[in-house]
């Protein structure tokens, strides 16, 4: 299969992606620079994990929401909206190459987590899979951010606004054992399935099933990308 | 059954909110193998226009159809149809140009090697054959508008939406536009050209429509327009040095004055003896005369008639 010329626009952003080798080099090295330290530190389990889920939610949101505030301000996604194929499918590819490309960023470090803590094959598995999850989501919220934002610096901010109450809700840091609204608000933040699969990846005893970790968040994505790529023709118009 | 007008517009206003400016009521039909110039200053409403027909915006009101497709409701259809160079062209600048084009030609439907076949063409034909593998963050403005005309025509599209297509580009470049957009026309491609480059829209347009403050003020072939102006004369006098030319202006039967860089237009009567009045004027204020000529009007010369403004800001 050949990348580069691309003939589609995921092809196109892979080609970028691996098109500039000093930036590849340190979009490859900084999850690495910052999750192989806190793993292998002795620092608590729980806060080990939301190391690793912030850097998840970081690299998806701002990827996706700065990239395409950027296309979108220089004037080549809506070139891109006046060919042919549908906004939706743009859109969709947007979602599913950033998530793709990202997960592709964070896995040598996963690697590295799963090496330095031996852990249960399933909840290995889970992890990776809450991971990659947690980058689908992130991505949606980028690319819905991008709606409302025409700089870098309001995608910080929109994000900002968003993430922090879903990182809350999601038991990260403050909130572990989250009652009432708050539990029933976690069971729809697929970042709280990934902090649970990571927090049992570094021996903590977690309530949530292996299991429901590939079929909740799965149900939550597909919601989100059903939503976000119903946007498309609004994000992708000029904005006037 | 009578064939459709390759691109039909009816009664199209879109005011934007923020201004309250925009076009109004536009009417406009365009046959296969027509080339129709659109003409105004800026703000008069051609990008807008050009916005609508390309999709990228619904109008307030109206409807439009590309080679019969309904352009508000088979918007894919539409811009399959279409081949679009916007004003201020971008690209993927870490892409090489070749890699941009073809990625465009792609999107466009085109099979691979049908795409590569026509790139090819094109690419030698504007002279960027060279440089097809460099990264476009590399080119040149005049370049970077080389690869957007490129990747309009790449898909042979029905209609071509041009919007100031040979600015920036230099004089060789212009002429092998003008002569591509000459034989896409003779092969049926309709093209709608927005520009200010008077000579350009003189010489390359079948019809030409005036836009001021979003409405279209006069319409017609260049010829038909030009020839409306008889008894207007143009005289342009190349001084050495600026000079204030209030003397020119009481001249009798001098309409309006426009100084464009060393040169002064003179728009005025055809009586006699007008030219000697108007070098008389000017030497009276000091002007000292290297060039001196009497044109027949432009197309410019009518816009300025029509609306008393002038199509570009004065220098």
């Amino acid at each position: 299969m050949r990348i580069n010329p691309p003939d589609a626009y995921w092809k196109k952003d892979v080609a970028l992606f691996f098109g500039k080798r000093f930036a590849l080099l340190i979009k490859m090295l900084y999850p690495m620079a910052i999750i192989i330290p806190v793993a292998a530190s002795n620092i608590p389990a729980e806060y080990a994990a939301a190391v690793i889920g912030i850097v998840a939610v970081m690299a998806g949101t701002f990827g996706a929401g700065e990239s395409l505030t950027i296309d979108l301000n220089d004037g080549i996604l809506m070139r891109v909206a006046l060919t042919p194929v549908s906004p939706r499918r743009i859109v969709f590819e947007v979602l599913a190459v950033n998530a793709l490309l990202d997960f592709v960023q964070l896995f040598p470090a996963l690697v590295a987590v799963y090496v330095l803590h031996p852990a249960p094959l399933i909840w290995v598995l889970a992890a990776t899979f809450g991971v990659f999850a947690t980058l689908v989501t992130a991505n949606a919220i980028g690319i819905f951010i991008a709606n409302f934002t025409s700089s870098p610096a309001d995608v910080l901010l929109y994000a900002t606004a968003i993430l922090f109450p879903l990182i809350y809700v999601s038991g990260f840091f403050r909130n572990q054992n989250p009652e009432g609204i708050l539990a029933f608000l976690r069971n729809f933040v697929p970042f709280a399935y990934m902090n649970d699969a990571l927090k049992a990846v570094f021996g903590l005893p977690v309530e949530t099933a292996p299991l429901s970790i590939f079929v909740y968040p799965v149900i939550v994505c597909a919601v989100l990308v059903f939503a976000v790529c119903l946007m498309a023709p609004r994000l992708l118009s000029p904005r006037l | 059954m009578e064939r459709p007008f390759a691109l039909e517009a009816t009664d199209i206003t879109l005011r934007y909110r923020s201004s309250g400016r925009g076009i109004a009521d536009l009417n406009l039909e365009v046959d296969r193998g027509e080339i129709f110039g659109l003409v105004g200053p800026n703000g008069s409403g051609k990008s807008t226009l050009l916005r609508v027909l390309s999709t990228s915006t619904e109008p307030d009101s109206g409807t439009f159809r590309v080679g019969g497709a309904d352009g508000l409701r088979e918007k894919r259809k539409v811009r399959a149809k279409l081949g679009l160079m916007v004003d201020r062209p971008t690209h993927y600048g870490d892409l090489s140009g070749w890699a941009n084009a073809y990625f465009f030609a792609r999107l466009y439907g085109m099979k691979e090697e049908k795409a590569e076949g026509a790139l090819s063409e094109l690419f030698e034909y504007f002279d960027l054959a060279a440089y097809r593998d460099d990264r476009v963050k590399t080119y040149s403005y005049g370049m970077g508008k080389k690869l957007a005309l490129i990747e309009a025509l790449a898909h042979s599209p029905e209609v071509l939406l041009l919007d100031e297509p040979s600015l920036g580009l230099d004089y060789t470049s212009q002429l092998a536009l003008q002569r591509k957009i000459r034989d896409l026309a003779s092969s049926g491609v309709a093209v709608i050209l927005a520009s200010n480059q008077v000579d350009e829209v003189e010489s390359l347009c079948d019809r030409v429509a005036f836009l001021h403050e979003g409405g279209i003020v006069a319409e017609g072939t260049p010829e038909a327009l030009v020839s409306s102006l008889q008894g207007v004369r143009r005289i342009v006098a190349t001084l050495r040095n600026p000079v204030g030319y209030e003397p020119v202006k009481g001249v009798a039967g001098v309409d309006r004055i426009v100084p464009e860089g060393r040169d002064l237009v003179v728009h005025c009567e055809d009586r006699p003896g007008i030219v000697a009045d108007v070098v008389a004027a000017i030497v009276r204020a000091d002007g000292d005369i290297t060039d001196l000529s009497v044109r027949r009007p432009s197309l410019e010369d009518v816009f300025v008639k029509l609306t008393g403004e002038a199509l570009r800001d004065e220098d």
